[in-house]
């Protein structure tokens, strides 16, 4: 038996470890796919919100047309109107608003934060998808003539169900943000240096995950109820009725709180100052949040809304947009007085805010009996165009971080005034016709109001959408590819401007900044 | 100013940023409060029905206390076993963990069967309003229990299989966690349903 001697170079050379092939990124449809990027999540969130928020619209046009002249005008069949009135009221809230302001906040987050991913990046993705899934059976449950009020019971509890997953998803996606700012921050940045942005998005997403999951329950006792005949909670008109604090004052104010953050960090960055009154500013967000805090009106009638529990939260919900305003006014005075485009959005939705909770505070008076009418409706349409503004908003000012490129500065100040004047037209009838109107509910086709003002409120649709189309369009470069795009094009002051623009899969191309006070690039710039 | 410029000191690595625990205490919050939000409809729903003068439960059901009060004994015994669980892998004791994770899971079972046994003895319909709420919010703590389960056996082989040492337990912690939410969860449920009645 011949034995042959292995030479100690080849020994060498197999034990050695092989040269680790780098690693390709995924490309085309798996990038997406299978993508854990909170990045990518955040894009996919904002596209799809997008493409949803243009049917909302779409709807909402249609149900303004209607009430041109509800008597000889018949848009929506008389069956079939209380169900496109719910799909319009909840498709506004759970399939416009909500993913817009999660997407922002989850591409903006953990790169403001110095995080080099978002926290359970997984359950992220799985957050978009399973709310995608669920956006998609909502609408189809519709179509099979199911939704509140629908004819077919498989596609009522169809709907209950996807409104279950709509809200299962947005828990995963509030865990994920939250836990994100407790949790994944960089060395010295403690919770009081937080950018007033994450700030707010931490306190959103915790005031959604006290009060969503109340809805959750809601929604699987109203699903087990109508599966056995629905004798109890899920008479098929009652369904809206039973989850529909969810979109009136104050819950609906929890989606707004981002706008807060947001309107603060632009303002601070555009005139170019350390902010001073940052704990009030902080102290005012985390308010607004505790504020809008309206689970406990899950089982309420009429007489709960008008406790003086209620009526308190109302009329101080105003104060934290005033803080806010006041900060701002602080920081001009002593920064320099300029404007910005991001700066131009944050005045237009934190007016349209102030419009809606105002209103709110209005309506929550006894004697002005505006519970249950129309003016319910305006304040909801105020707050979640606010959400909506300030996410345009938010798009344009991190559009570099979102996208490829910068956005179109001229056309995005134009588009925040165009929404602001829009939603102004679009609200202020509705309130008006809750207050000088008979006072009486919805009408059989689920329009209201005074039948002359809601010719203005046609014309405040057709501004907004063209607020939007503007938006839009001033948006379109960040789809187009881009060479040695600016890191920083605001001068900002939070970590997010540190990173390349679009920002690589781990966020920073260099090692994570030790943060010592809540301007660290300001800190930075003053070193030099 | 271009940021590509700046050049801030450099971080040091966070200090175990405990992502897993943060996360768990944020999801068992928000299950308590799906709880709370249905405790809140039941009782709304019971005293309604009991100022309006008549009985809560319908004529023939009844809700028999023996499996109820041996659901949740088991119920405690479990959080003694689960801390244990905990207890052991901080201390790298891989044969005590195990034997106390078994004898959680093994009370979880058993809670689980015992609500099914109730089940079956309080002949009550689910096309009811007290049933619909009693099922309601039974079955979601069932499932509650179940994913709690998992869970902590999930926890305790990924730290018995390396990925927690025994100093760095946060996966078993955030287990426990939500399993003594659990606990806290069926305590409500067992007064204000079972006993309360």
């Amino acid at each position: 038996m011949a034995v042959t001697e292995t030479p100690p170079e080849t020994v060498e050379a197999a034990t050695e470890a092989a040269p680790a092939a780098p690693r390709r990124q995924p490309t085309g449809f798996a990038a997406v796919l299978g993508t854990g990027d909170h990045k990518v999540v955040g894009r996919l969130y904002i596209v799809s919100g997008l493409v949803f928020g243009l049917g909302a619209l779409v709807l909402g046009g249609l149900f303004a047309v209607e009430a041109l002249d509800s008597s000889s005008l018949d848009v929506f069949a008389r069956d079939t109107a209380f169900q496109f009135f719910t799909l319009s009221r909840v498709g506004s809230l759970f399939l416009l608003a909500f993913p817009l302001v999660i997407g922002i906040a989850m591409v903006v987050v953990p790169l403001q934060v110095g995080a080099r991913s978002v926290a359970f990046p997984r359950a992220a993705a799985v957050s978009y998808w399973a709310w995608l899934m669920g956006a998609v059976l909502l609408v189809a449950s519709y179509a099979i003539n199911g939704g509140p009020g629908g004819g077919r019971s498989t596609g009522v509890n169809l709907w209950i169900a996807s409104m279950g997953l709509l809200v299962l998803s947005i828990l995963l996606a509030a865990i994920c943000l939250a836990t994100t700012v407790l949790a994944a921050r960089t060395t010295g940045l403690r919770l009081s240096y937080l950018p007033l942005y994450s700030w707010s998005v931490l306190v959103a997403a915790v005031m959604w995950l006290f009060t969503l999951p109340v809805l959750f329950g809601q929604l699987v006792l109203l699903y087990v109820d109508h599966r056995h005949g629905g004798r109890t909670f899920g008479g098929d008109s009652n369904i809206y009725g039973s989850i529909a604090w969810v979109l009136r004052n104050p819950q609906v104010y929890v989606i707004a709180v981002p706008v807060l953050g947001f309107a603060a960090d632009a303002m601070a960055t555009t005139a170019r100052t350390r902010m001073g009154l940052r704990p009030i500013a902080q102290a005012a967000i985390g308010a607004f949040g505790i504020l809008g805090f309206g689970a406990f009106l899950q089982a309420a009638d009429k007489t709960a809304i008008e406790t003086p529990v209620v009526i308190g939260m109302s009329l101080a919900a105003v104060l934290p947009i005033l803080v806010i305003l006041a900060v701002g006014g602080d920081l001009f005075r002593r920064g320099t007085l300029r404007s910005s485009t991001g700066m131009v959005y944050a005045g237009a939705s934190l007016l349209v805010l102030l419009l809606g909770v105002a209103a709110g505070a209005l309506g929550s008076i006894p004697a002005l009996e505006t519970a249950g009418t129309i003016f319910d409706s305006g304040v909801s349409h105020a707050v979640i165009l606010a959400a909506v503004i300030a996410s345009l908003g938010g798009l344009h000012w991190w559009a570099t971080k979102i996208g490829r490129q910068p956005a179109t500065d001229v056309l995005g100040g134009l588009a925040a005034l165009v929404m602001l004047l829009g939603s102004v037209t679009v609200v202020v009838p509705d309130l008006i016709s809750g207050i000088a109107g008979d006072g009486a509910e919805l009408r059989p086709d689920w329009t209201g109001g005074i039948e002359a003002l809601n010719v203005i409120v046609l014309i405040g649709v057709v501004i907004v959408a063209g607020g939007v189309a503007l938006a839009l369009v001033s948006l379109l470069p960040l789809l187009r590819r881009g060479q040695d795009v600016d890191r920083d094009p605001w001068q900002g002051q939070t970590l997010e401007w540190l990173t390349p623009s679009p920002p690589p899969l781990a966020n920073f191309d260099t090692e994570l900044p030790l943060v010592v006070s809540p301007e660290p690039l300001v800190d930075a710039s003053e070193e030099k | 100013m271009t940021s590509a410029t700046l050049a801030l000191p450099t971080a040091p690595e966070p200090v175990r940023p405990r992502v897993l625990l943060v996360g768990t205490v944020l999801a068992t919050a928000a299950t308590c409060m799906a709880f709370a939000g249905l405790m809140g409809l039941y009782l709304a729903e019971r005293s309604a029905v009991i100022a309006s003068g008549a009985k809560w439960l319908p004529e023939g059901s009844n809700i028999p206390l023996t499996p109820a009060n041996m659901a949740f004994g088991t119920m405690l015994l479990s959080a003694v076993t689960m801390w244990w669980a905990v207890d052991a892998v901080a201390r790298n004791d891989r044969q005590m963990a195990y034997l106390a994770l078994g004898l959680t899971i093994f009370f979880g079972v058993a809670v689980i069967n015992a609500t099914s046994f109730l089940y079956t003895q309080m002949d009550l319909a689910v096309t009811s309003a007290p049933g619909v709420l009693i099922y309601t919010i039974t079955g979601a703590h069932l499932a509650m229990i179940i994913a709690g389960l998992v869970f902590a056996a999930v926890m305790t082989f990924r730290t018995l299989g390396g990925e927690y040492s025994g100093r760095d337990h946060e996966g078993l912690t955030a287990a426990a966690v939500f399993w003594f939410a659990t606990i806290a969860v069926h305590s409500v449920i067992w007064y204000a349903i079972y006993i309360v009645k």
